[in-house]
């Protein structure tokens, strides 16, 4: 039995936590002191690179690396913590907003002090009005005890912290969009290049790290970089030579939602497989797993073929999904894909901020042919053609058999890779809300296709027998692996 | 500069030049609809994908392939490399613009484009200079799958001349970010989200306009709508694009001087456009002289010469009208007639004209008539100036050439007519209100001729008026506030027996005994540029249709 591993959330049911005085007595602020007495900002930097520290948000971008983009000859630069957790079936930033805001104040400190950065803006999701005030009260304390404000404990460190509420859009959560709303204009992704390490608030350089990330930051510093990098794997990617060591270490804050006996925010090391998680969650509520979202909604889905599948950056990379912002969603027996597919390109359809072309358009297109779908309406007519090939005479021609083409499956799946394409991994959108889209809608309809062709033929939905309703791996590419090859070894 | 490699040409181009631009100079078409060369670029529309090239990560050194992700080419600036970057060790980008990928891509994108959008071209205004139906065409599915129910945002009354048909916009922004960068008024912007993104002024609660998009400039917006979207009432259901002749012009709305296109069919001018001049109007123009141009299809338009009889004005014949003034002009005395030339005439009208009142009527007495100075109406990345008159410049220094540069404006001018006997005029001003000085000395002329295009105040004064020609019935060069001489062009013809206006004076100049043949206004050009200091490559051959700057 796989055990918790609480160091974010260690505290966090300490009554009081929120406040200094007691964070205090908990190590609280003792890291940050540690860091400016005895590293230098580049250290400190060093120290995340070698940690092997990934951004927590999604992208599962190297933290170190991101630094290592910041020029650090222009000023002001800009630290930009994302608090807008927008992703359905993520909830694990709230909590520390709402019970340990210090921690992040924290992690922002020893961040500020390794970037040489002098302000911070903490983006924060609308809804998360508990978690504001929280935060807010923190901020205040921190500023009465000296350590923000000007000349931070006698450092001669300036650091600001601003907090500014979204209002809603979970294109805000993207971190040029995020950038553009804080800036107050239009919450629009911006074009890249230029990345915000380069031009971002206000266009100067600016760091953007999601709460958890930042809250890594603290124990890192503490703890030392052996400590951290002893927890999760460790990859060689074997497409270097020498191999590149490909880190997963730390911990993540999984939470675990759907049919789970237990479900919620669990603290565990990277690199447990689902049937691990499941269990650590309470077990299975339910006969037997259908499918699991492993990152959140916008991850593509496992099947039960893939319970084995570790949870971490790289291995859900490898099997074609990613681990996104850690939310994850179990569905047992009874949760029919297509009903869940419409759930989310419903999501999706009303939360496209409408910039570019093939997502304005794109995504509520998606929908309307899920939802047709799933409404029984999916074009019944399915269309059989000759399958050419060898005939009984041996010439090549009409073999007489015939072949079954659901006409809204092929138009959904082209649909949606128009917007990104899932096989290339290539999209004509502005930010990756696209492949957000395209990835659960291909992944659903290709790995549960019995499902999607039981609700056209039938004109209803359908909830098939998990084996049936699942394709094989060995029969649907859509489990092959994406562009990285598959040598990849423990080191 | 720097070396790219476009498809399979080898094409040089000056540092930053976006792929867009880059392709366009050597005939390639890459199709976009949000990026505008007069304004910012969001690649929004994702219509320009290209595909560039570079190193392969991963591959041994010099190994060059296709990049993973399609780049927007408006926002993609080429840039001369360092020596180590070069490509193929000459190549400071190589760029696909035909390859399959950005083939699909467009197709991809156009068909997005078209799901929501009527199909509604056989009622459409911009129908024939659409670029969503040019691109379609051109890049485009030959069908749509498209089978759900189509958005259908309401028609909106934008402002006093321009309507949004909501259901044909692409939501590339070019007005919104027209409104924003260069006319600076911001009235418009998007409202709701997603697929229900709608361009929209300021409204209350109630949905009514809070701020209408009435700037002077707020006709633009229907020029760069790429699509049928942003509408002009003015043309509304007029004509088909296709069906109008178009011809490069000058706007005789103010001193700027305004790069135009007149779109005219024979029974009339329909619209005006602005056409790109890097110095001078960029690509816009404003509204007072894309709007101001219906003065030329009035019905009251002056199309025969008109006679004083028994105090009422009445029409009668050139033969008539040229002899009565010949008997008027050579009964007096050189010192008593003053010739009044026109800022709103070209510089050929006036070069004849003053050379009318030196060699054959003997007379230093040239004054200048125009519009009244107007408002100046400044914009972040526009002026509209105050002299209401497109050649203020070239009729003080055609007027006064070959007189010292003495040409009586203002009082000066009203003090001589007052006491004048014969007065010629040319007035192409039809709108100019008169003082009550300027009243009472044209009151007092005994014989005034007045050359004009509309009934006005002037004519009313007049004793015989002469029907002149508007900016679009003739040839000529108009000189704008900034020393810029440029072309106009005949596009029409004159109303009834109305004649080009150096044609009246030339005609009276032969009939008092003058000798003057020019046969056409390229010919005048000549003159002016041998005898007006300044003008000496102002010839219609040079000027063609980028226009000269006179030397300051």
């Amino acid at each position: 039995m796989v055990e918790e591993r609480r160091i974010l959330y260690e505290h966090l049911d300490v009554p009081d936590i929120n406040t200094f005085d007691v964070f205090r007595q908990y190590d609280g602020y003792t890291r940050f002191e540690k860091a400016i007495a005895e590293y230098q900002p580049e250290e400190i930097a060093q120290m995340v690179l070698d940690s092997g520290l990934k951004g927590r948000g999604g992208a599962g971008f190297s933290t170190g690396e991101k630094w290592s983009f910041v020029p650090r000859d222009i000023e002001p630069r800009y630290l930009c913590c994302n608090a807008d957790e927008s992703e359905p079936g993520t909830f694990s930033n709230r909590y520390v907003l709402e019970k340990n805001p210090h921690l992040l104040i924290e992690g922002i400190l020893i961040c500020c002090y390794a970037m040489g950065i002098e302000t911070t803006y903490v983006y924060i999701r609308g809804e998360f009005t508990l978690g504001k005030k929280m935060l807010d009260a923190a901020i205040k304390e921190a500023y009465e005890k000296g350590y923000l404000g000007k000349d931070v404990r006698g450092t001669g460190l300036n650091i600001d912290i601003y907090t500014h509420p979204g209002a809603g859009a979970y294109i805000c959560g993207e971190e040029t969009g995020l950038i553009e709303s804080l800036e107050g204009k239009r919450g629009q992704p911006r074009n890249k290049p230029p990345f915000p390490a380069v031009q971002g608030v206000f266009m100067k350089p600016t760091v953007v790290q999601n709460v958890e990330t930042l809250c890594n930051l603290p124990f890192i510093v503490g703890n030392g970089v052996e400590w951290y990098t002893e927890m999760g794997p460790t990859y060689a990617d074997t497409r270097f030579d020498p191999p590149k060591p490909d880190a997963n270490t730390g911990t993540k804050l999984y939470c675990i939602s759907g049919d789970v006996n237990e479900p919620g925010v669990y603290e565990l090391d990277l690199g447990l497989t689902c049937t691990e998680l499941i269990e650590v969650a309470g077990g299975l509520r339910g006969e037997e797993v259908k499918a699991v979202i492993p990152g959140g909604s916008s991850a593509p889905i496992l099947t039960h073929y893939e319970l084995d599948t570790r949870l971490d950056f790289t291995s859900l990379t490898l099997a074609k999904s990613m681990l996104g912002s850690g939310g994850i969603i179990v569905m047992n027996e009874t949760r029919n894909i297509v009903d869940c597919l419409l759930n989310i390109m419903k999501f999706y359809a009303h939360e496209s901020c409408g910039q570019c072309t093939p997502c304005r358009w794109g995504t509520p297109w998606v929908r309307d042919i899920v939802q047709r779908i799933a409404d029984g309406n999916g074009r019944k007519d399915t269309i059989t053609r000759p399958k050419f090939g060898v005939a009984e005479n041996g010439r090549w021609g009409d073999t007489g058999e015939t072949e079954e083409i659901y006409e809204d499956l092929d138009l959904l799946e082209s649909v949606a890779n128009n917007i990104a394409n899932v096989d290339t991994m290539t999209w004509n959108t502005i930010c990756v809300f696209g492949i957000a889209v395209s990835w659960p809608a291909v992944s659903y309809m290709r790995k549960f296709r019995p499902e999607f062709e039981a609700a056209i033929r039938e004109g209803k939905l359908v909830t098939l027998p998990v084996a049936e309703a699942t394709v094989p791996p060995e029969e649907n590419y859509a489990y092959q692996q994406r562009f990285i090859p598959k040598e990849f070894a423990d080191l | 500069m720097a070396l790219i490699k476009l498809n399979d040409l080898e094409i040089e181009v000056e540092d930053g030049t976006n792929i867009v631009e880059a392709a366009r100079e050597h005939g390639i078409e890459v199709p976009h609809y949000c990026y505008h060369p007069g304004l910012t670029r969001p690649a929004n529309c994702r219509m320009c994908l290209v595909e560039p090239y570079g190193p392969i990560p991963g591959a041994p050194p010099g190994t060059i392939g296709p990049a993973r992700q399609l780049a927007t080419g408006c926002t993609t600036t080429v840039r001369t490399a360092p020596p180590e970057r070069k490509l193929e060790d000459k190549y400071d980008a190589i760029v696909q613009t035909d390859s399959p990928r950005v083939k699909k891509a467009r197709e991809d994108v156009l068909e997005f484009l078209l799901v929501h959008h009527p199909l509604d071209c056989p009622v459409c205004d911009q129908a024939g200079e659409c670029d969503l139906q040019d691109y379609s065409y051109r890049h485009g599915h030959d069908k749509s799958r498209y089978i759900e129910i189509k958005n259908v945002p309401p028609k909106k009354d934008l402002g006093p001349d321009v309507l949004l048909y909501s259901t044909r916009c692409v939501v590339c922004t070019r007005c919104i970010r027209f409104a924003e960068e260069v006319s600076g008024t911001g009235e418009l912007g998007l409202v709701h989200r997603g697929s229900h993104d709608e361009i929209d002024i300021p409204r209350s609660h109630e949905g009514t306009p809070i701020q209408l998009l009435d700037n002077k400039l707020a006709g633009n917006v229907v020029d760069i709508c790429p699509v049928g979207a942003l509408i002009s009432k003015d043309f509304l259901f007029k004509s088909r694009p296709w069906f109008m002749e178009k011809a490069n012009s000058v706007c005789s709305g103010c001193s700027v001087g305004c790069n135009i296109t007149v779109e005219y069919k024979a029974d009339g001018v329909y619209r005006l456009k602005p056409r790109f001049h890097e110095d001078i109007n960029q690509h816009w123009m404003c509204d007072d002289g894309r709007l101001g141009y219906h003065y030329v299809n009035s019905d009251d338009r002056l199309q025969l010469p008109l006679k004083r009889v028994d105090d009422a004005l009445t029409p009668t014949h050139w033969a008539d009208a040229l002899t009565v003034i010949q008997e008027q002009l050579s009964e007096v005395e050189a010192e008593d007639i003053v010739v009044i030339g026109s800022a709103q005439a070209t510089n050929e009208d006036n070069y004849v004209l003053q050379q009318f009142a030196h060699d054959v009527l003997q007379t230093t007495q040239l004054g200048l008539f125009g519009q009244l100075p107007g408002e100046e109406h400044k914009f972040p990345q526009f002026t509209i100036e105050a002299d209401k008159n497109p050649n203020t410049a070239g009729a003080r220094t055609i007027l006064g050439a070959a007189n010292g540069n003495v040409v009586l404006e203002g009082d000066a001018l009203w003090e001589k007519v007052s006491g004048a006997k014969v007065v010629y005029l040319v007035s192409g001003a039809p709108e100019r209100p008169l003082g009550d000085a300027e009243k009472a000395a044209l009151e007092r002329v005994e014989f005034l001729i007045v050359q004009d295009i509309l009934p006005s105040e002037v004519t009313q004064l007049a004793d015989m008026v002469l029907p002149g020609t508007t900016f679009a019935e003739k040839d000529g060069t108009f000189t704008n506030s900034t020393g810029w001489v440029q072309r106009i062009r005949k596009t029409i013809d004159p109303p009834g027996e109305a004649r080009v206006d150096w044609e009246i004076t030339q005609q009276l100049a032969n009939q008092l005994g003058g000798e003057m043949n020019y046969r056409f206004a390229g010919e005048i050009s000549l003159a002016i540029a041998e005898n007006v200091q300044g003008y000496a490559d102002a010839t219609h051959q040079n000027i063609r249709d980028a226009g000269i700057k006179l030397a300051e």
